[in-house]
């Protein structure tokens, strides 16, 4: 009973800070009225050793548990909505990319927060409904170095079509997964739409080795089974300090998907949520992220992979369900003919 | 005078209830059997029609479950209104019925070999055989995409260099290739159910045969084959529908192949669509039963005289072995290369790429960079324990309570004339014949609003496991009930004895080389379960399943790999224990 006193008492104090204005009084108040919850349940597809790391971190300051689901981004996305429908959430947090986010938003899942942390990212990286893109995922061209030489190595996506590499390219199949639809759909952005057209029929026509996701592809350029692969390009970074021989192409403008951070607007630890997302988009967090090979959109901070301060990000479009069938439809008849 | 009238009413069914109370007690009493029938009735019409219910419910309505919708036979029209699908569901058909074939002809001459010849070494073979159980499908797989991708699989870089070969021998990414590997994936499963049947197996009849004339192997042919046909249908039946509904093994090597088959169209379509389209799935999934439950009735017909298949008597009896003389080296040597492709070939490659940093063909030059880091990272993870902890209680806990509850299904679908035998026989496949995605969404739907709180505990994992792999148990035990005579309980009948105490003292026993399989068989599944379990865990309650695909998901391979020896490991001594009590009572 004074438990649950308590608990109205701090959520109480949570609310009446947040309307006081004052960045340091808000997140002084969230993390008092946060360690009477004890702990948040965030929902996500980020990378578990990433969260694992941060999960310390955000222990060791907050004294806080984090308890994380992980799962693909549509996983992510159908638990969260039939929990939400079913009236039993049990998430504080959801946090994935762009796409099911949006959906998630439509469906009337998330809260609005400001948090004090989002005014250290750039306007450009701040979605009016999401708030701050934490980070993008970067797809571009990998390499095997053993394999290709890096002078003889593509120098941008229209040497893909080169003959030597026929047969040599592995990407996943853009009729299965979803972000690779995305990707071949938004090459408008940086080839312009003829271009793209004709590039889309003409790799399709090099009969490419497609694979089932972007990680699939990375692990056969790292074992050597296939030279060159489209894929995320952090994997250069992550599989090339175990050694493997990798190296990614410097296109001059690289498409790619952001991800956000939410809060759920019946989340069951809501201080204590809100006290992880200050410290999730907090500098802390985010150089530590960085550290692992992450794109974050925190100024100034880049991952150790050589030339990540000179990628240019260009956020792929999104598409809502129907957008998405008509794109696998289309695809299937160019790349399964 | 509403209170009044509720009060009376209430009065009224008080009574009601407790007179029915008192006639159920007496029918227990007096007939114990139909009492624990309807029970038994009861607990598998909820396991498996409730989440199914919610999945059938799905395929005929336009939205998500929990949102407002219309009837609609949309979904069906969606799914099966293109002639395309149909090439998909031959080309499936195809793709199960070969992996299945092989399977079942891998696995019976490696039963016939270990249990009934004088092979050196059989036991040995006898317990490894089942080991490749415990090995998720996902990680067989990738062990045979290292070993057979035609640009540098393990093993065509060896023959490739040893032979002086310009092109590679074998290409995974084919038809054989993908009927292989599932092949390869479904052989321990076929050997559990055909090993047991042939441990239960009475020689008289093969004693008769010799006696006549014949030669062992003319034996072995024209008897001991023929009367396994309950076993060999039973597993032929469950792996054809395990291929049927499989995705890990086409997702790896059938989308590279640019083979298409039923699960990867679901998976297009439905499931990875965006968003996902559950109603569109649960209609996919339905098409799905009606495949099984048409496996189900051609296997209930093969099987239906089951007195031609009762080769468990009330003589005494010690399966024998038979002399192969010179051949049984030979023998051995088969044996040795079956086990060579489902346990130690995948194991070899699962340690190679534990050992690696990073997998790669390894050379000379690179045997200085093996490292135990992987290993040592599992063990310094405390998620590694919880997770070997929550599905060591799920294997142990789940596969006991599934088995007691197969037990009695097989008693009384086999054994018993009780009406609505075969209903409770249907009601067991129901929720096996739906993909393992889609019923995870409908257990998901089914529990996530249930009175009882067991949504986001390990609870629901063992509902859902006990759920889905019951059918694996029956079918398991089943084979062998199929085969114990009736005159063993009539015996006991006739000598005074109650349905229970028969069923405790005389059924019980025979069935146990079956019921053992059983237990082996979900134990092993349970441990690494993975298509309910990344639906249904909750932070926490985190299985293997999960971990290992989560591992797989980041590219930790050699993490993933590392945690797979383990299991592997584990598993290998828990079906060695099984093992030992099998032989304890049956040699």
């Amino acid at each position: 009973m004074i438990a649950a006193k308590l608990k109205h008492i701090g959520v109480f104090i949570g609310l009446f800070c947040l309307g006081s204005g004052t960045a340091l009084a808000q997140s002084t108040a969230v993390t008092d009225a946060a360690k009477q919850e004890g702990k948040v349940v965030a929902y996500g597809s980020l990378e578990s050793d990433t969260v694992e790391a941060l999960k310390q971190a955000f222990q060791r300051k907050t004294g806080l548990q984090l308890e994380y689901w992980r799962a693909s981004a549509t996983k992510v996305m159908d638990r969260a909505l039939s929990e939400y429908r079913a009236g039993k959430p049990i998430f504080d947090v959801v946090l994935t990319n762009s796409a099911p986010m949006h959906v998630l938003e439509k469906a009337g899942i998330f809260a609005k927060y400001e948090s004090p942390a989002a005014k250290e990212f750039p306007s450009e990286a701040i979605d009016p409904v999401l708030g701050p893109r934490y980070r993008n995922v970067i797809i571009g061209i990998m390499y095997n170095k053993d394999l290709v030489k890096p002078a003889d190595a593509p120098k941008n996506l229209q040497d893909l079509l080169k003959p030597e590499f026929r047969g040599k390219i592995v990407m996943p199949d853009p009729t299965q997964h979803t972000t690779t639809a995305q990707w071949l759909a938004s090459l408008y952005k940086i080839m312009g739409k003829e271009k793209a057209h004709k590039f889309i029929d003409d790799l399709a026509a090099t009969k490419p080795i497609l694979v089932e996701s972007l990680l699939p592809a990375a692990r056969r350029v790292t074992s050597g089974e296939t030279p060159i692969g489209i894929t995320y390009i952090k994997y250069a970074y992550m599989y090339g300090k175990q050694g493997a021989p990798l190296d990614y192409v410097r296109l001059p403008k690289m498409l790619g998907d952001g991800h956000y951070i939410t809060l759920s607007n019946k989340a069951v630890h809501p201080n204590a949520a809100k006290a992880f997302i200050d410290f999730f988009l907090g500098d802390q967090s985010m150089k530590l992220m960085a550290q692992l090979g992450e794109f974050v959109n925190l100024k100034g901070v880049y991952p150790p992979l050589p030339g990540a301060d000179k990628i240019q990000f260009v956020q792929m479009d999104d598409f809502n369900g129907k957008g998405f069938a008509q794109l696998k439809k289309d695809y299937a008849q160019i790349f399964t003919r | 005078m509403q209170i009044l009238s509720n009060s009376r009413m209430g009065a009224r069914s008080d009574a009601a209830v407790s007179r029915w109370a008192r006639s159920a007690a007496r029918a227990f009493r007096v007939q114990p059997i139909h009492a624990t029938f309807v029970l038994v009735v009861a607990v598998v019409a909820f396991l498996g029609l409730y989440p199914c219910a919610y999945l059938l419910y799905g395929s005929v309505i336009d939205t998500p479950l929990g949102v407002p919708g219309h009837f609609t036979l949309g979904n069906y029209v969606h799914a099966y209104g293109d002639p395309a699908i149909y090439a998909l569901i031959w080309s499936s058909f195809v793709f199960a019925a070969g992996s299945s074939a092989l399977s079942v002809f891998l696995a019976l001459l490696l039963a016939w070999i270990t249990i009934r010849t004088n092979a050196p070494g059989r036991r040995l073979f006898e317990i490894t055989a089942i080991i490749p159980n415990v090995m998720p499908p996902l990680l067989i797989a990738i062990s045979w995409v290292l070993l057979l991708n035609p640009n540098n699989g393990l093993i065509n870089v060896a023959l490739t260099r040893g032979l002086g070969l310009r092109q590679s021998l074998f290409n995974i990414y084919s038809l054989p290739g993908l009927i292989f590997v599932e092949g390869m994936n479904l052989t321990p499963l076929a050997f559990l159910i055909i090993a047991a049947a042939l441990k239960s197996m009475d020689p008289a009849l093969e004693e008769s045969g010799k006696t006549l004339g014949s030669s062992e192997l003319g034996v072995a042919a024209r008897i001991t084959f023929p009367l396994m046909r309950p076993a060999l249908l039973a597993a032929a039946t469950l792996n054809f529908v395990r291929a049927i509904e499989s995705f890990d093994v086409p997702a790896i090597i059938a989308i590279p192949a640019r083979i298409d088959v039923f699960t990867t169209q679901i998976y297009r379509e439905a499931l990875g669509s965006f968003p996902p389209n559950q109603n569109l799935a649960a209609a996919y999934g339905v098409g799905i039963l009606v495949i099984a439950l048409i496996c189900v009735y051609i296997y209930r017909s093969l099987t239906s005289r089951v007195e031609t298949f009762a080769t468990v008597t009330g003589r005494g009896y010690r399966p024998h072995s038979i002399d192969l003389g010179g051949w049984k080296y030979a023998a051995s040597g088969v044996a040795f290369v079956i086990l060579v492709m489902t346990l130690l070939l995948p194991l070899a490659v699962l340690l190679l790429v534990a050992l690696l940093p990073f997998y790669h063909v390894p050379t000379w030059a690179t045997l200085h960079t093996f490292t135990l880091d992987h290993f040592r990272e599992i063990l310094q993870n405390d998620r590694t324990y919880r997770a070997f902890g929550n599905s060591g209680f799920l294997a142990v806990a789940g596969a006991t309570v599934c088995v007691l509850l197969a037990a009695l299904i097989s008693y009384f679908t086999v054994r018993t004339k009780i009406a609505g035998r075969s209903v409770l026989e249907a009601l067991v496949f129901v929720p096996w014949a739906f993909p393992g995605v889609a019923l995870a969404l409908g257990l998901l739907w089914a529990y996530v609003d249930f009175p009882i709180p067991i949504y986001a505990t390990i609870w629901i994992l063992f509902i859902g496991y006990v759920t889905r792999f019951l059918p694996y148990g029956v079918r398991t035990v089943s084979s062998t009930v199929i085969q114990i005579h009736q005159e063993l309980e009539e015996a006991s009948k006739v000598c005074g004895a109650g349905y229970f105490a028969t069923f405790r003292r005389i059924l019980l026993p025979l069935m146990r080389p079956g019921v053992i399989a059983a237990w082996i068989v979900l134990a092993t599944i349970f441990i690494r379960e993975f298509s309910i379990s990344i639906f249904l865990y909750s932070p926490g309650s985190e299985p293997l399943g999960p971990l290992l695909y989560f591992y797989y998901l980041d590219g930790n391979y050699g993490r993933m790999a590392a945690v797979g020896l383990a299991i592997t490991l584990i598993c290998a001594l828990l079906v060695a224990l099984a093992q030992r009590l099998s032989q304890s009572e049956t040699g």
